[in-house]
């Protein structure tokens, strides 16, 4: 069994050997001597930090230090790049400055900025759309039992699991005998395969912890199923719903395989004009573009961290 | 015994509903009536099928058969248009609603003024003594807040049939009382049908006009409190109500029922003649010291509940539970002499079958 470490060992130091004496630097309560319950919780009073004890600490700042890094460094890099003429090694900072790929987006006339605002239509539907379809199924999906749970659930899984690409490929055939190949509506199609197979299971974890006695009893009060939607079952999920609908977004948001397949390149989303530029070497509209791929996840992050906030807070 | 007492008059008339339920056969031909500002309590061992009755009757479950709110049939038409609202268990209210909004939630739907609404809200958070509480959030409020908000929002409906599902099964004695009292009082001012389910039979006793006895998969008795406890209408209804003692003996020609505790005269409330069983509640089993006459019985043990103390007796073979003074509590192996009061003795022939339909 894990013995309890002792309160000491949280502030950073090594706990005592079990059944050993306390550490020398270490004042235990008279009576309380040897490593017994009452000596471990009992407080202690620091001593000088011996170089093994100081090291935990400076491990941790270290890897924390990494992780931030990584997580900025590329940022701030594509950062630097979006406003470079002519950036080249050895130069450790970019010789001159340029907004033109900034200026190109948001004058609207650059093709960075019409890919922009269609991925936003499309990430945007398929939210939306995503949402409205995938509520209802994973609603079905919660009332159902036993195995045809099971099924509907890994029905829903499929299209989140298999490779893009070959989801993507299967769509592609399907969709070009409907005549959508190489239309938006084709690629919204196919972004909605993925989102709604995934709200699915989102909504299907959210109505499994759902307590459908409020809609009962809303409805034995007198109020249609409409108006139990409307007034009851909405306002409960509207944080689900509103995290689905971003998780959506994100989904469409980020896609590349199905939207090179399904729209053939007449279709030009975001991530696929980011591509273009890297291809062609155009690396300051690549970098522009790389950027504005990284928004909306971030302000998601920054949606989802605030309403965790706003939960934990318990009103008196 | 009194299943279908009236019909025109009734607030809630159940005509052989059959729900089905769990693994088992479910509940099959189910009738009563209900009077308007009546309170009627089921009573039924757990998994008996009482919520799945309650559920039947509000729409929320499929069943066979009629129900009927005030003259209509409603068995067709979804929970909304029934006019009964079912409560549950442990209150359920709107989480995203302020306590106002809760009980304003029916009148709101019914599109009803602003001005009705207002009203309605603070005349019926004042009927359950929660006025001032209009503002708070349900999460803020208590375990019997909660309850006496759910009980409002109900009557602000104006139902012909409140359904009420073991209402106070969830709670604590002192809470209880609070909520019995304020499902009492709330029943009493807006006079909607009640109708509660409970597996408790002293819950049943405090609140209801009449109780129905669910044994079995049908309604084995309906009658009033006091009838009811001291007179069951079978063996199994007897045994689920927790009678206590019974004396194993037979009904003789002349109508007596001869046992080990001598011949008790029935006065033509016993059963056709021939092997018996007399079933009685522990008050109706007296101590009694010489000259007076009685059957002897050996203490076997004790039995301490918050409101009774017994003594359980043997007597030829079969053990009998009557009350002693708690704090003069005959031990065991003493030698007590005993009488039982014939009026409260009621006999079932031996071979008593399920109970015939109400």
């Amino acid at each position: 069994m894990t013995e309890r470490r002792p309160r000491v060992a949280e502030v950073g130091r090594d706990p005592p050997a079990a059944g050993g004496p306390p550490p020398n630097d270490t004042i235990a309560p008279s009576g309380a001597e040897g490593g017994t319950p009452s000596s471990r919780a009992a407080p202690k009073v620091r001593g000088p930090q011996s170089p093994r004890r100081l090291a935990r600490p400076f491990g941790r700042a270290v890897l924390v230090a990494a992780l931030a890094l990584s997580a900025v460094v590329p940022f701030a890099l594509l950062a630097l790049w979006s406003v470079s003429r002519q950036w080249f090694y050895p130069a450790l900072l970019p010789p001159e400055l340029t907004g033109e790929s900034w200026r190109a987006v948001v004058g609207g006339g650059a093709a960075l900025s019409r890919a922009a605002v269609a991925s936003l239509v499309l990430a945007a539907l398929t939210g939306a759309l995503g949402c409205a379809l995938a509520l209802p199924v994973g609603r079905a999906l919660d009332r159902l039992g036993g195995w045809r749970r099971h099924l509907g659930a890994a029905a829903a899984f499929l299209p989140v699991a298999a490779p893009p690409v070959a989801v993507g490929t299967g769509l592609q055939f399907f969709l070009l005998t409907l005549g959508l190949g190489g239309t938006a509506l084709g690629v919204l199609l196919a972004h909605l395969v993925p989102a709604v197979g995934y709200l699915s299971l989102y909504f299907l974890g959210v109505f499994s912890a759902f307590d459908a006695r409020v809609e009962e009893e809303a409805r034995t009060l007198g109020a249609t199923p409409l108006q139990v939607l409307r007034a009851v079952t909405a306002p409960m999920l509207r944080r689900q719903i509103a995290e689905a609908f971003a998780l959506g977004f994100l989904i469409s948001w980020a896609q590349v395989a199905l939207t090179l397949l399904v729209g053939g390149g007449a279709v030009r989303t975001l991530p696929l004009e980011v591509f273009a530029y890297v291809r062609s070497g155009q690396d300051r509209f690549a970098a522009t573009g790389a950027l504005l791929l990284a928004v909306p996840p971030l302000v998601a992050l920054a949606a989802v961290r605030l309403a965790a906030r706003r939960t934990e807070v318990v009103p008196a | 015994m009194s299943a279908a007492p009236s019909g025109a008059g009734s607030a809630l008339r159940v005509v052989d509903i059959g729900v089905a339920f769990g693994a088992g056969a479910g509940l099959s031909g189910v009738s009563f009536d209900v009077g308007a500002g009546e309170r009627f309590v089921i009573v039924g061992a757990s998994g008996a099928g009482k919520t799945t009755l309650l559920r039947a009757i509000a729409g929320l479950a499929p069943a066979t058969g009629r129900v009927e709110v005030a003259g209509r049939d409603v068995s067709a038409l979804p929970p909304e248009r029934r006019d009964a609202v079912y409560l549950h268990q442990t209150p359920v209210l709107f989480p995203h609603l302020s306590v106002f909004e809760n009980v304003a939630f029916p009148l709101r739907v019914r599109q009803a003024s602003e001005a009705s609404v207002r009203g309605r809200v603070r005349e019926v958070l004042a009927a359950v003594r929660l006025d001032g509480f209009e503002s708070r959030a349900p999460r803020t409020l208590s375990g019997g807040q909660r309850h006496r908000v759910a009980l409002a929002r109900a009557v602000a409906a104006r139902p012909a049939v409140l359904l009420l599902d073991e209402p106070l099964a969830a709670l604590d004695p002192s809470l209880r009382g609070e909520v019995r009292e304020a499902i009492v009082a709330a029943q009493r001012e807006y006079r909607p049908a009640l109708v509660l389910v409970t597996h408790d039979l002293d819950e049943a006793g405090l609140l209801a006009d009449r109780v129905a006895v669910l044994v079995d998969r049908r309604i084995a008795q309906v009658a009033a409190p006091a009838e009811l406890f001291a007179r069951p209408a079978s063996l199994a209804a007897a045994r689920f109500l927790g009678v206590a003692n019974e004396v194993a003996g037979r009904v003789r020609g002349d109508g007596a029922f001869e046992s080990p505790l001598g011949v008790l005269p029935l006065e033509g409330r016993g059963a056709m003649a021939g092997p018996a069983v007399a079933v009685f509640r522990p008050d109706a089993v007296r101590r009694v010291t010489p000259p007076e006459a009685g059957v002897a019985v050996r203490v076997v043990g004790h039995r301490h509940r918050a409101q009774r103390t017994s003594a359980v007796v043997a007597l030829a073979g079969a053990t009998l539970e009557l009350p002693v003074d708690p704090l003069d509590i005959p031990p065991v192996g003493a030698e007590l002499r005993v009488v039982v009061e014939p009026r409260l003795v009621t006999v079932f022939p031996v071979d008593a079958g399920p109970p015939a339909p109400t």
